[in-house]
C-alpha cells in the first residue's frame, strides 16, 4: 500500500490546490452572472436599449462556473447515485462494488476527454456571435471571440474530474488493502440537487 | 440493440452508480458495440449544448437567492409571522411549521433547503413545546414537498427546458396545488391535534402585533411577488426574475435585515455554484440521453406496451401515479423528471392529456417520493437536522402521506386545479 500512499499524497496536494482555485473563480463566475443579467435588464427597462451580448457572456460564466466546481462536488460526494446496494452488502464486498463503480466513472470521463479534445479544436473554427475582446481599450481593432473558449469549459471540467476520479480509485484501493486510516477525510457536501 | 440502453442505464442506477455517468455510459456502451462512434461524439456534443442555455440559468440563481435568504435570517422572519398568525392554535407549532414552508416555497424551490432551514428552527422549538421527536421531524419533511410545487420550483425549470415547455406556465400552474397540499397538512394537523391533544403554542397574538410582525416580514414577503408579478406581467424572463430575486436576497438581507455580512457572500456563492454544477451536469448527460433515447425505438415500444395496458387515458394515469411514486421512493426528483419526462411525456400528450397538466403531474408525484420511505430524500434531511432515526420519522410522516396522496390524485383527475391559472393568465390556450 505504501507506494499508493505515495502516489495519493501528490495527487491529493495537487487536486487540493487546483481545486480550490477553481472554486474561487466559479465563486466570481456566478456573482458576475448576477450582475451581467441586472445590467441587461436594467438597460432594456431603464435605458430602453436591449443589450446583445448579456445573454452570451451570462451563459460563458454559467459553463465556466460548472466546468471548475464540479470537480469540487464529485470530490465532496456531491453527485446523486443510489448507495443502497453498497449500504446492504457486506463491507468488503461494499468496497469492491465501490472500487467497480469508480472505474467505470473513470471510463466514461477518459472517453469524454477524448471527445471533448476534438470538441475543443473544432470550435476555433466558429466565433461567438456577440461576445468581443474589447481590444479597443488598447487601440486596436476588438476581435470575436473563438467558440472554443466556451467549448473548454466542459472539456477542463471532466480533467478535474478525471483527476478527482483517479484519486477517489487510489483511496478505495488504499481502503482495500486495510490502511484507511491513514487517509485524511475529505470535506463533504451536505445538500445535493434541485430538490 | 439500442433498445437496451433503458434496462442497461437501470441495472447501472441500481448497483449504484452516479446517475451523470450512468446517463452516459449505457448509451455511450452500446453505440460503441453498435460500431457509432461518429454517435458518440453526438453524445459528447449534446451534453454540451444541454448545458449551455439560457432558460437554465434560472436554477444557479434560485439556488443563491434560497442559500442567501436562509442565511439571511430571512427564513427566521417568516417563521415568527406564521407563529403569530397560527402560533394559538391546538397543535399551534406544527401549523406554523406547514405556514412557513408554504411562504418558504414562495422563496425558494428546493424541498430538501426548506427541510434544512425550518428543520434546524422549528423541530427543537416543537421538541420543548412537548411534541415527540419524530412528529417534529415528520411533519417538517411532509411540508417540505411544497417547496418545489409553489413556484419558483428547481424541478419545473428542469422539466420544463427538457421537455420545451414554457417556465412560467408550469410555475403558474403548481401554484394551487401546493396551496392544496399546505391545507390538506393542516386538516391532518387539525385532525390528529384534536385526538392527541397537541399543545397550543402561544397565547393568541393581538391584531396590532400580527401587524408587528407582518411588517417585519414585508420585505422578504415581497420576494414572491417579485417572481411571479415579474414573471406574469411580462417584465422578466425567468432567468432574470431568478437573478433579481438574488439580487434583492443580497440587498434585503446586507441592508434592510443586516442580518448577512459581506464575509458570508463568499462561502454562500460557493454551496450555490456547487450544486448547481451538479444540477447543470445532470441536465447536460440527460440532454444527450434523449437524444439516444429517439434514435433508439424504445418510446415507441414503451408506448406500444403502456396502450396495451388500456386505452383509458384515466387508468393509464393512475399507474402512472403508481409507477411515479414507486422511482419516487427510490430516485430523486430531478434525475427521475430528467430520465422519465421524455419517454413518458410525449405517450400522454398524445392521448389528449395536456402537456402543462403532465408535467404538474409528475412534479408533484416525484416532489411527494422526496418524503417517502425508504429512499425519500429529505428524510435524510430531516433526520439528520434532528437526530432522530430514518425509520422513526418513516412511520410517524404515514399519516401526512396520506394526505398528499390524496392530493395527488386530485390534480390527476381534475385538470383544472393546475390549468386555471394558467388558462386565465393567457400562459396556456
Amino acid at each position: 500500500m505504501a507506494p499508493l500512499l505515495g502516489v495519493l499524497k501528490p495527487l491529493q496536494f495537487v487536486n487540493d490546490h487546483v481545486l480550490r482555485v477553481g472554486r474561487a473563480i466559479a465563486v466570481v463566475a456566478i456573482g458576475l452572472m448576477v450582475v451581467v443579467i441586472l445590467i441587461q435588464v436594467i438597460f432594456r427597462y431603464v435605458l430602453n436599449n436591449a443589450l446583445p451580448w448579456p445573454d452570451e457572456a451570462a451563459r460563458f460564466l454559467m459553463l465556466w462556473m460548472t466546468g471548475l466546481i464540479a470537480a469540487s462536488a464529485y470530490r465532496r460526494g456531491g453527485f446523486v447515485a443510489i448507495d443502497m446496494l453498497e449500504m446492504a452488502l457486506p463491507r468488503k464486498v461494499g468496497a469492491v462494488l465501490s472500487l467497480v463503480l469508480l472505474v467505470m466513472s473513470l471510463i466514461v470521463l477518459i472517453v469524454g476527454v477524448r471527445l471533448g479534445w476534438n470538441h475543443v479544436n473544432s470550435g476555433w473554427l466558429f466565433t461567438s456571435s456577440s461576445l468581443r475582446l474589447p481590444l479597443w481599450l488598447i487601440g486596436l481593432a476588438s476581435v470575436k471571440i473563438k467558440l472554443a473558449y466556451m467549448y473548454m469549459s466542459l472539456f477542463v471540467g471532466l480533467i478535474l474530474l478525471t483527476m478527482v476520479n483517479i484519486e477517489l480509485i487510489l483511496r478505495s484501493l488504499i481502503t482495500l488493502g486495510g490502511r484507511g486510516d491513514d487517509l485524511d477525510p475529505l470535506a463533504e457536501l451536505d445538500i445535493p440537487g434541485a430538490e | 440493440m439500442l433498445v437496451w440502453f433503458l434496462p442497461l442505464f437501470l441495472v447501472f442506477l441500481m448497483i449504484g452508480l452516479p446517475v451523470f455517468f450512468g446517463l452516459l455510459f449505457a448509451p455511450g456502451l452500446l453505440l460503441w458495440l453498435n460500431g457509432q462512434e461518429r454517435d458518440m461524439a453526438l453524445l459528447y456534443r449534446n451534453v454540451y449544448n444541454g448545458m449551455d442555455s439560457f432558460p437554465l440559468m434560472a436554477i444557479p440563481f434560485f439556488m443563491l437567492a434560497g442559500e442567501l435568504m436562509n442565511r439571511g435570517g430571512i427564513t427566521m422572519r417568516l417563521v415568527e409571522f406564521s407563529q403569530a398568525m397560527m402560533g394559538h392554535f391546538r397543535g399551534g407549532l406544527a401549523h406554523v411549521n406547514v405556514l412557513s414552508s408554504m411562504l418558504f416555497a414562495g422563496l425558494s424551490g428546493s424541498a430538501v433547503a426548506d427541510t434544512s432551514a425550518l428543520g434546524s428552527m422549528l423541530i427543537p422549538a416543537m421538541e420543548k413545546q412537548g411534541y415527540t421527536r419524530r412528529f417534529s421531524a415528520a411533519i417538517t419533511a411532509a411540508s417540505s414537498v411544497i417547496g418545489p410545487i409553489i413556484p419558483p420550483s428547481g424541478i419545473m425549470i428542469i422539466y420544463a427546458y427538457v421537455m420545451g415547455e414554457s417556465v412560467a406556465a408550469l410555475f403558474l400552474a403548481g401554484i394551487v396545488p401546493g396551496i392544496m397540499v399546505g391545507v390538506g397538512l393542516m386538516v391532518m394537523v387539525k385532525i390528529l391535534a384534536d385526538k392527541y391533544d397537541f399543545p397550543v403554542a402561544t397565547r393568541k397574538y393581538t391584531w396590532p402585533e400580527r401587524g408587528q410582525a407582518s411588517l417585519k416580514a414585508f420585505f422578504p414577503l415581497m420576494t414572491p411577488v417579485i417572481i411571479l408579478g415579474g414573471i406574469l406581467g411580462g417584465i422578466f424572463t425567468p432567468t432574470e426574475a431568478a437573478a433579481v430575486a438574488a439580487a434583492y436576497a443580497i440587498v434585503v438581507g446586507m441592508f434592510i435585515l443586516g442580518s448577512l455580512r459581506l464575509s458570508d457572500l463568499p462561502d454562500v456563492l460557493s454551496r450555490a455554484a456547487m450544486t448547481s454544477a451538479v444540477v447543470l451536469l445532470l441536465v447536460g448527460a440527460a440532454m444527450a440521453f434523449k437524444t439516444v433515447v429517439s434514435l433508439s425505438h424504445a418510446p415507441e415500444a414503451l408506448a406500444a406496451f403502456i396502450l396495451s395496458l388500456s386505452e383509458n387515458p384515466l387508468i393509464l394515469l393512475f399507474l402512472i401515479n403508481l409507477l411515479l411514486f414507486i422511482v419516487g421512493m427510490f430516485l430523486d426528483a430531478g434525475p427521475a423528471i430528467i430520465i422519465l419526462g421524455p419517454i413518458l411525456g410525449p405517450i400522454f400528450t398524445s392521448l389528449g392529456v395536456d402537456p402543462v397538466h403532465f408535467a404538474i403531474i409528475m412534479s408533484v408525484n416525484l416532489t411527494v417520493g422526496l418524503a417517502t420511505p425508504p429512499m425519500g430524500l429529505v428524510l435524510f434531511v430531516a433526520s439528520s437536522v434532528s437526530g432522530e432515526k430514518v425509520e422513526a420519522i418513516s412511520r410517524a410522516i404515514l399519516p401526512f402521506l396520506a394526505v398528499e396522496v390524496i392530493v395527488i390524485f386530485l390534480i390527476t383527475y381534475i385538470p383544472a386545479i393546475s390549468m386555471t391559472i394558467p388558462r386565465l393568465t393567457g400562459f396556456v390556450n
